[in-house]
This record gives C-alpha cells, structure tokens and sequence, in this order.
C-alpha cells in the first residue's frame, strides 16, 4: 500500500476523488495530488522513456525541476507530472516510447547503439553513404524530440494574454527567505509582488517540516498586501523586466528592486545507473510523504553529502520505510551502482576506491549529493558568480545595486527567514522606505558537506551527468578527447545542459566531470552563460493576444458594405477592388469614380517660417506659392535620392497642407519633426492623417457632382488644376484639392474623419445618375500607371534621384536656400544617372512580373521592371521599369525576362495616357 | 485658425466615431449630441460593471484641441478648466480635451477632435484591463489622480490620463478605433467587464 495516512500539511483533500486515463487507463487520485502522486500511488514506476536510449525513468525531484516525469496532457506535450494538478477526465499520455511506455521498440539503442551514438553522432554516424541522408535525416526526424505537436490548428484554443505590473519590489521564490524579504518590504511601504512556482508559497518547508510556519508567512504576506502569484515561474530577467509565466498569463514585471529568493536546486550523484527508477531524490522522497502521503518505497538505502540525507533517512522511518542502509561520503561511503532492470533492486555501496564494497537489495536510492544554488536569474539580471570550494557549488560573488538575494541562494539557508527579512527590509529602505536593517550576522552555519566525485563506479554502467540529454560521465570523457575542453564548447557538443532542466541537475556534475577530464579547478571552468528561460514555457504563453494594430478610414465600414477586397497596405486594412478593378478603371474614364485616400499622410505645416521651412526640406519652392494653390513635392534625403513624395497646398500666408505617400506618412512626419527640432525655426507641425478623410471624386462627370455637392464655384476658370479651397461638401466642411494623380478631372476632397461614411454615401448618391462607381487600389494602380505616375518605393529604391526617375524639373538647384540633398544633387546633375525610369508598352498578352529583368543583346540583365498592368482603356500591356539611360528614348526595342519567357517590349518616356495632360487641365 | 476650419468637426452631417458599429453590434442605444451620434446607455448592468469590475464608453466626441505656447501648464498633471482637461504634451504644445464649448477659450488652436479617439476606462478593475494592453505606470505612487501619460497603448501612440482615482481616459489614433476597441473589449470582457454609456460614465462620476 502506498497511500500513507494522512500526514500534518499534506496537500490532498482525501474526501474528493478525481479520474483521468493514463495512456487510455483509468486512474484514480485525490483533489490536491499530482499527476505523478496519483499514479505513483496507483503503482506507475516508468513515468517516460529517455532521451536517447529510451531508459526507463521514474520519479526523481518531484518538484518541477528534473525532466524524468514529462508527458503529455490532453494532447500538450512537455507537461511535467509531478507539478500538474490532476483534474477530473484529464487525458494523460507517456512521451518517447512506441509503442508503449513498458514495451518501447527503440529501448534497443540503449542495448546496442553505444557505439553509435556517442556526442554528436547525427554528425558522425550518419554522414555516409551520403546518398542515404534522406532516409536517415527521416529515421533522425522521426525519434528526435520529446512528444509531438499537431502539424496545424485552425484556431485557439488556449487564451494567453501578457499583463504588464510594474511594482518596487519583485521577490521571486517563496520559500521562508523569500516570504520573509516580501512581508518585510511590503510593511515598510513598498509596492510587492512575489512570483513563486509552486502551487502554494513555502518552498522546502511544506514538505521539510515547516508548513505551519510557512502558511503563516503567506498569510502575513498577503494580509501586507503582497500580490503574492503561485504556480508562476520567473523564466527571464530581460533589463530589469522580469517575465513570469502563470497559468495563461505571462506577466512582465518591472520592479525597482529585484530580490531573488529562488532556493538552491538538490543534485544527483552520478554513478552507475543512477537513472533507474527508484533512485531518487531526498527532496523528491520527502515531498511524496509530506505533500501527497505516500511511501516512495519499501526498503531504502540513503547515499549523502550532507545532512540533507540524513534528515530524509529519519522521514523515511517515519513513514514506515525501512531504511537499511545509509552511505554519508562524510563518511567515506557513497553509492556505486544501482541494480536493476525495470526498477531498482539492490545499490552497491562501498567507499570511493571501490574498497569496502557491499551489495545491499532495496528498492529505492534516496541520493543528496549537495545544493546548488539556483543562481541563473540573478546572473541574467547581472550577477557574478564564483565557485566555493569549501561548499563545492558556484555562489553568488557580486550583484548589481537594484538586484538582491537571500536565503539559500545567497549562501543564507541556515536561517532563510532572517535572510530574507533583512534583505527585504533593505530593499525597501533603498527605495526611501522604511528603516535600515541591522548589519548582517554571522555567516552559513549549516554543518559541512562533503563535495561528491564527479563519478564513482565508472565501468559499471551508465553514469548519467545529464538525464535530459542522455549525456553519461563517457560522454563528456569523449569530447573532451576531441577538444571540446571548454564548458561551453561541450555543452554544445554533447547538449549536456541545453534539455529541459536547462542546467538544473547537470551544470555541476558537468563541470565537475570536465574539470577531472582536463585537469583544471572548478573555478577555472567556469559556468556556462545563464540564458532565458529559466523554467519551461509553451510558446503558446509567450504569444499573447492576436491582434494587430490595424489602421482603418473612417469610410471602411461602406468597403466592407460594398464587398470590397480587402488588403493590407502598410499598417493600414484598405480596399483592393470591387469586385472589377478594370471596369472600375474604366468607369473612372467614361464617367465618374471615387475611391477612398484616407491613408494619405497628412500634415499641418504652420507659422512664419513654414515656407522657408519647406524651401529646405523640399528641392522645389514652395515660399513664392500662392495661396489656395498646389505643387508636388519630392522629398529627397541628404544624399539626394527619393523618400517620398505628395502635394503641397498653401492654406494662406503662414498654413501649408502637406500630403505624403500612405506608408509614407509616419517616417515624413519624423523627418520633419528632426530637421524642425534641429533648425528652431518658428513652425509648428501638425499631424492629422488620421483625423481627416479624404477621398478622389474623378472623371469626366466628376464637376457635375461636385455641382451638387457644394455651392463652390467648380468651373475650370474658377477652379483651376492645381487650386485648393476650402469649401462646404455635402454639408462639411472641406479642403478639395483639384488634382489628378488618376489622369482624370479631380476633387481630393479632405474632411474631418466623423463625416467619413456620410460624405461618401453623398457623394454615390449625387453621382448615382452618372454612373459613379466607387474604385480601389487596383485600378488606381493601372491608371497612375498609364500616367506614369510613380509610386515611391515601387518604382523608385534606395539609390533613385529625381534625375534617374525622370524628374529633373522638380529639382530647383538655383534656389536661394541650402536644402536637403542639395550637394548630392548638385553632384548627380553633373553625373548623369547610367539608369533611368521609362515608360513601356507590349501587345496585349502576358502582364510582365513587377521585377523582371530587363536584357540587353546578349542577354545579360541592364534594368528591371517596377509596375506593369493590363489597360483596358489603352487595350495594351503598360508599364515602367529602369533602362540604360541610352535606351531610354522612344521607340527603343527592350527584352523583358520573365521567367522563361521572353517579351519584347517598347520604351516611351511620355505619359500612356493624356501625355500633354489636357484632360487633367481641362 | 481660420484656415484650418476644415479640421473642425462642425459640419450639418452626423459625425461618428469610429467605434460606432461596434457600440451598435453591443447593443448601444444612440442618440444624437451636439451633432455627434453617441453610445449613450446600453444596459441595465452598466453601473453595476463600473462599481464592482470595468466598463468602457466611447468619448470620441469629447473636443480635442491642440495648442502652442502651454504657458505654466505642469508636466505629466493635466488641469481641469473651462469643462476640460489641459494637458502639456511637450515644452511647446499641449492639448485641450474636454467640453466644446472650451474652443471658445483658447485661440489659434489646431482642431485634432477627429485625429484622435477616446475611450474612457472605469471601474476598479480599469488598471488590470490597461495592465493587459498597455506598459505604463498607472499606479497612484506613478500615475495620481489628473496624471497625463504619453505612452504606447496596445502597440501604438497614445494618451492615458487618470481623470479619477479608477476612471481614465485614454486617446489613440482615430484609424485605430476598431482595433483598440477590439483589445480594450478583449480584455475587459475577460475580466468580466463591459461597454458602458456616457449617461451611466457620468451619472457614476456625480455619485463619487
């Protein structure tokens, strides 16, 4: 019978039970057990199969930290036993075995493959034939890994959300010291969190006799008003942010002050079959009694460091053990082998040399061989660690001023509660709260331990250094052997370290094994870098919530109405088409088309100095612009090339509008703010994108609806191309810019976003007997195109001037002001550009891919295309793309290479359509 | 400015927020103010969710002025004057949110009612909600009572001002309503929150 009676502090609640299936059998626990206490009760011993070898594994540290309990719940993998709360119907399942946990085909590595599966054998044992790579590359595929995810998922089905909680002080670990330096913090004054993993705080001391004492402690942490977090790992310190993963929510915690309390870590001894299950840990032993009153074994044998062991000894007679026989290397005994096949059966025991040997029958190893102290969070957040011989770990040497640490892993477990008190109080204090606590007392008062060999009774067996990865004491003999002398170099050669315990239990007997490999001290060697995450954390945790911060036109609801396409364009959600895009092109044509450019940037440029202003950001005038009048703009950086280009309106003698591109605008925006910060001058800048809609009534009818739009005056001679003025629309107030980057008579119509939808459904209605028809991106797109309009970015790059895009009339070098990009452009004048920007035409047919190579006679590529599209309004194939600037006259004859085909093509430097844009002008 | 008239929302059309088809697909009932058609109630637990969890209301229609030369304005405190907050946003500019009536208070301001929209945030549980989205320091040692926080919110620019101890006001880019009132929904409603009417958001703020 393994189920104890009850036990003071345990954690069940004997009066519920709860079902599940283990591998499709029902099992039965209590509320309050394990997965791994429920099915260590109902008789499980093999809870995975390892790594490489497929060895069978059992229960080790039953706290979280080692890897030998991992399964798979309802379908996730990577799910550790012994810290998953049991809940009624759960489906559990083994990892790594096929095709079951107790019969595992690949066992058979274990038995033969030695020799073939030394550190790095995917390096070496596979390499050849080399025509059998496939098939190996699919053998490795198939075994490597622990568990298997689904190849795809349609949608959530776990909620994971990030809450940001920004504190004064963050103490993760709650054990006593890490209790004690919250209470103490939180009474002085300070904001507290505490991030402890288990499911209650109180650490060591619920299973070690102090579960009073530390439910004593929450209580008071939580009645001071700390936001005390359970089953919450730390799995990073990131500059001060420290993420903790709780359940669904990964919380980043910004705290003035970080105090670790996160304890020391028990570690293994290594020797020969120290993976076979019934070898255990004290830790793990003691936490099956106390926690989940149950009796981990029949008859124990106890192999020690410390008094670690000795006091697990004494709980394991207390709960009916029988303990027949205890090794203290203290003494000079240890533990040399464990026997068994599927489970323990006997521990040779005898001193280091082999002398003294005794075969003892049990079936359980209890083993302490030392503490770590778990110091990888506080070396991520800037700690300093060195080794300590006398204590044969790597402690703390040095923290940064905002980081402190206390209890066992500051070297303080003798008295963690005092430690953490003092430490809590002086993180408070840091802070301008609270008193400064007294100086520090006497040093670590625990008894002396011995420090274990790195291995012992080698030749026997497997002597495992790290059970995550399968790596044995041979192992890191070997690659040693081959040069891999450094403890990072062979971490990454014999992945010792790199599992799921993430250096846990096998960092120290690593270095250890190294040091006697090579000969050097453990100071020497060093520990490898500590490297997020801590704990194990499904990535599902780390993605949060799925949204994206997509910008939408006030106007947006009608596209969707309208069953427009819709796509992405920058950061904004816009409409493709339609339904048509060339009969909405056509449309545009013949009669009327509307379309909405809301995305366009748009800014303010405002004071006594605005023109000056953009006189020197611009390489085109705008000071000696007319009011209610418009220029485009080409925006060139100092090197002279173009980041963007738009329109600019004068307002009146100190307002300019300025337009930019839609993906434009933010990085427009920033470049002036730049430049206006830098020159001071007496100009303010406003951004108001997204508070106005705009949108481009275009077309041969197009001044008929704006007849019914508006009392302005819309006859050309009142209302020129190039004008602006502000004017009621549809009963709103609005700036119409009379432009035309679609080829056609045109209103930009821009107007406070609130009235998006309904001067829209104004202007369909008013222009529904003219056959209106609203376009979108698509065919704006064919007819800036036939135009020739360029679009910045597609048909321009990093290395494009005005001259090479065939606009050297926008570049007014004789300026009285300096401008941006005026000396490259000087430059650039006189070197005239080896490529330019041409139009060019095929017959109807294939519409060349936008960047297809341009050849020259012998088929080497001279240029590229940037826009192509099919016009149904020219009945031909048009486009751009860069050409020698010798060929960059009419009629030239160009190859375009298109993947196989060949096209050839046409050069013209006028504009498609309207090339004397008398339509525009008319 | 009288050449910038066209930024001012003042037109005989209905102006509307950008939040306002999901307000409707809440069940908000509408009513037209002062030319805007505003979330004014939606149900009977409105003031139950903004004294025990969260509730959210759509204020886009709250006037937003920016101005020059903010005089003795304090940084990261705004003040309340003339029905509106006054916030410093930098050493030259600062921005007016509030009653539009208050545009008859200040001259040769920049009309950003329709750049940016606003939501106001309430109830107890307003911090966890912004702790969800947002990275700022709302805490009442960081953030008192008419603290002004320029800030990111849900991935992009914006505004948080604590217009009471569990009431604030955040403002974000109008283009960006639907996605805000996504994620401000997403986490309210996990945290057993709401939308709530301006009638309820002021009737509870009468009652503090």
């Amino acid at each position: 019978v393994t189920r104890l009676p009850p036990q003071p502090g345990e954690r069940l609640d004997r009066s519920t039970s709860v079902g599940f299936t283990f591998d499709g059998k029902p099992v039965q626990g209590h509320a309050g057990d394990t997965v791994a206490s429920a099915l260590f009760a109902a008789g499980q011993r093999t809870f995975s199969r390892s790594f490489k070898y497929h060895r069978r594994r059992g229960l080790l540290c039953c706290a979280g930290q080692c890897p030998n309990c991992l399964v798979a719940v309802d379908g996730a993998p990577g799910v550790r036993a012994c810290t998953e709360p049991v809940r009624e119907g759960m489906k559990v399942e083994h990892l790594n075995a096929t095709p079951s946990l107790e019969r595992d085909v690949m066992a058979v590595t274990d038995a033969v493959g030695g020799p073939f599966t030394p550190p790095g054998f995917y390096y070496k044992t596979f390499i050849r034939p080399r025509r059998l790579w496939p098939l190996y590359e699919k053998l490795l595929r198939n075994v490597a890994g622990l568990g298997r995810l689904r190849a795809s998922q349609d949608e959530r089905e776990w909620r994971t959300e990030y809450r940001r909680r920004h504190a004064d002080v963050l103490v993760v670990g709650g054990g006593l010291a890490g209790l004690a330096a919250a209470i103490a913090a939180a009474r002085a004054g300070a904001d507290v969190v505490l991030a402890d993993e288990g499911p209650e705080p109180g650490g060591r001391a619920l299973a070690e006799g102090g579960h009073e004492r530390a439910r004593e402690l929450a209580a008071q942490a939580r009645a001071a008003g700390v936001e005390v977090l359970t089953s919450a790992s730390a799995l990073g310190s990131f500059d001060g942010l420290v993420a903790v993963w709780q359940a669904s929510t990964l919380h980043q915690v910004r705290a003035r002050r970080l105090v670790f309390a996160t304890g020391d870590v028990e570690q293994p001894l290594v020797f020969a079959g120290n993976d076979l299950p019934g070898v255990m840990l004290s830790g793990g032993v003691r936490r099956l009694i106390a926690l989940y009153g149950i009796a981990p074994g029949t008859r124990a044998v106890v192999a020690t460091t410390s008094d670690r062991g000795l006091e697990a000894a004494d709980a394991l007679r207390a709960a009916g053990v029988e303990v027949v026989a205890v090794a203290d290397l203290r003494e000079g005994r240890t533990v040399l082998e464990a026997e068994g096949r599927k489970h323990v059966s006997a521990a040779v025991l005898g001193a280091l040399d082999g002398a003294d040997e005794r075969r003892v029958e049990c079936d359980l190893i209890v083993m302490s061989g030392g503490a770590a102290p778990a110091t990888s969070l506080v070396a991520q957040a800037g700690g300093r660690t060195a080794y300590d011989e006398g204590r044969g770990h790597f402690a703390i040497a040095e923290l940064p001023d905002d980081v402190l640490a206390a209890g066992a892993v500051a070297d303080h477990g003798d008295d963690p509660e005092r430690s953490g008190e003092r430490t809590g109080a002086l993180a408070a204090h840091a802070l301008g709260l609270g008193d400064a606590p007294p100086p520090d007392g006497p040093a670590d008062r625990r008894a002396p331990e011995a420090v274990p060999p790195a291995v012992a009774g080698a030749g026997r067996g497997k002597c495992f250094a790290c059970l995550c990865e399968d790596v044995t004491a041979k192992d890191i003999h070997l690659s040693v052997d081959e040069g891999y002398d450094s403890i990072e170099l062979s971490k990454r050669y014999t992945t010792a370290t790199m599992g799921p315990c993430q250096g846990r239990m096998c960092q120290l007997p690593a270095i250890r094994l190294m040091a006697q490999e090579t000969g050097q001290d453990l100071a020497s060697i060093g520990t490898t870098t500590a490297r997020p995450p801590w704990s194990a954390v499904p990535l599902g945790a780390l993605a949060g919530r799925p949204w994206d911060p997509a910008k939408r036109s006030s106007i947006h609801p009608r596209h969707r109405e309208l069953g427009a396409r819709v796509m992405w364009a920058g950061d904004w959600r816009r409409a493709y088409d339609y339904g048509d895009p060339q009969a909405e092109a056509l449309a545009v044509h013949e009669s009327a088309g509307l379309i909405d450019v809301s995305t366009l940037g748009k800014l303010i440029v405002r004071g006594p100095q605005a023109g000056e202003f953009l006189d020197r950001l611009y390489p085109n005038r705008f000071a000696n612009l007319a009011p209610g009048r418009i220029r485009y703009g080409v925006l060139t950086s100092d090197a002279g090339r173009i980041m963007d280009d738009g329109t600019i309106c004068r307002l009146d003698d100190e307002s300019f509008y300025v337009t930019t591109t839609s993906s434009g605008a933010g990085a427009v925006e920033q470049w002036f703010s730049w430049w206006l910060a830098d020159w001071r001058m007496e100009v303010a800048l406003t951004d108001v994108t997204q508070g106005l809609a705009a949108v481009n009534l275009a077309g041969p009818r197009s001044r008929e609806i704006m007849g019914r739009l508006t009392e302005l005056d819309c006859s050309n001679e009142a209302f020129a191309y190039l004008d602006g003025k502000r004017a009621q629309v549809a009963g709103v107030a609005a700036l119409v810019l009379r432009i035309g980057f679609v080829g056609e008579v045109g209103y930009e119509i821009h107007f406070p976003a609130a009235y998006g939808q309904d001067v829209w459904d104004a202007i369909l209605e008013a222009g529904a007997e003219h056959g209106i028809r609203p376009f979108g991106l698509e065919p704006q797109r064919i007819l800036r195109l036939q135009k020739m309009h360029i679009l910045v970015g597609q048909d321009t790059d990093s290395e494009s001037t005005p001259f090479g895009a065939a606009m050297p009339w926008i570049v007014k070098l004789d300026k009285d002001e300096d401008f941006i990009g005026k000396w490259a452009l000087e430059h650039a004048a006189e070197h005239p550009s080896e490529t330019t920007l041409v139009g060019f035409t095929l017959p109807d047919g294939d519409v060349p891919t936008e960047g297809a190579a341009v050849l020259d006679g012998r088929g080497e590529p001279i240029g590229q295309v940037t826009s192509a599209r099919h016009s149904r309004q020219l009945g031909q194939i048009i486009g751009m793309a860069w050409v020698p600037a010798d060929m960059a006259s009419d009629g030239t004859a160009i190859t375009i290479s298109d993947e196989s085909r060949r096209l050839r093509a046409e050069v013209l430097t006028r504009p498609f359509y309207d090339p004397d844009g008398e339509v525009l002008r008319s | 400015v009288k050449a910038l008239d066209f930024l001012e929302p003042s037109g005989s059309a209905v102006a509307r927020s950008p939040m306002e088809g999901q307000a409707i697909a809440a069940g908000a009932r509408m009513e037209l103010r002062d030319g805007w058609n505003v979330a004014v109630a939606y149900d009977d637990a409105e003031r139950e969710r903004l004294r025990t969890s969260v509730g959210w209301a759509d204020v886009s229609h709250l006037a937003k002025l920016e101005i020059e030369r903010p005089g003795d304005l304090e940084p990261g405190l705004a003040t309340r004057a003339h029905g509106a907050w006054w916030c410093r946003v930098t050493r030259d500019r600062a921005l007016v949110i509030g009653d539009p009536a208050v545009r008859e208070q200040v001259e040769d301001a920049v009309d950003v009612t329709t750049a940016l929209a606003a939501l106001t945030i309430a109830g107890p549980l307003a911090r966890e909600v912004f702790a969800r989205f947002c990275a700022l320091d709302l805490r009442p040692q960081s953030t008192p009572v008419r603290g002004f926080r320029p800030g990111s919110v849900a991935r992009t620019p914006g505004y948080v001002l604590r217009e009471d101890a569990d009431r604030f006001l955040m403002l974000f880019g109008w283009a960006l309503g639907e996605y805000l009132w996504t994620v401000v929904a997403d986490a309210a409603g996990s945290l057993g929150g709401g939308p709530v009417g301006v009638d309820a958001l002021e009737r509870e703020a009468a009652r503090a």
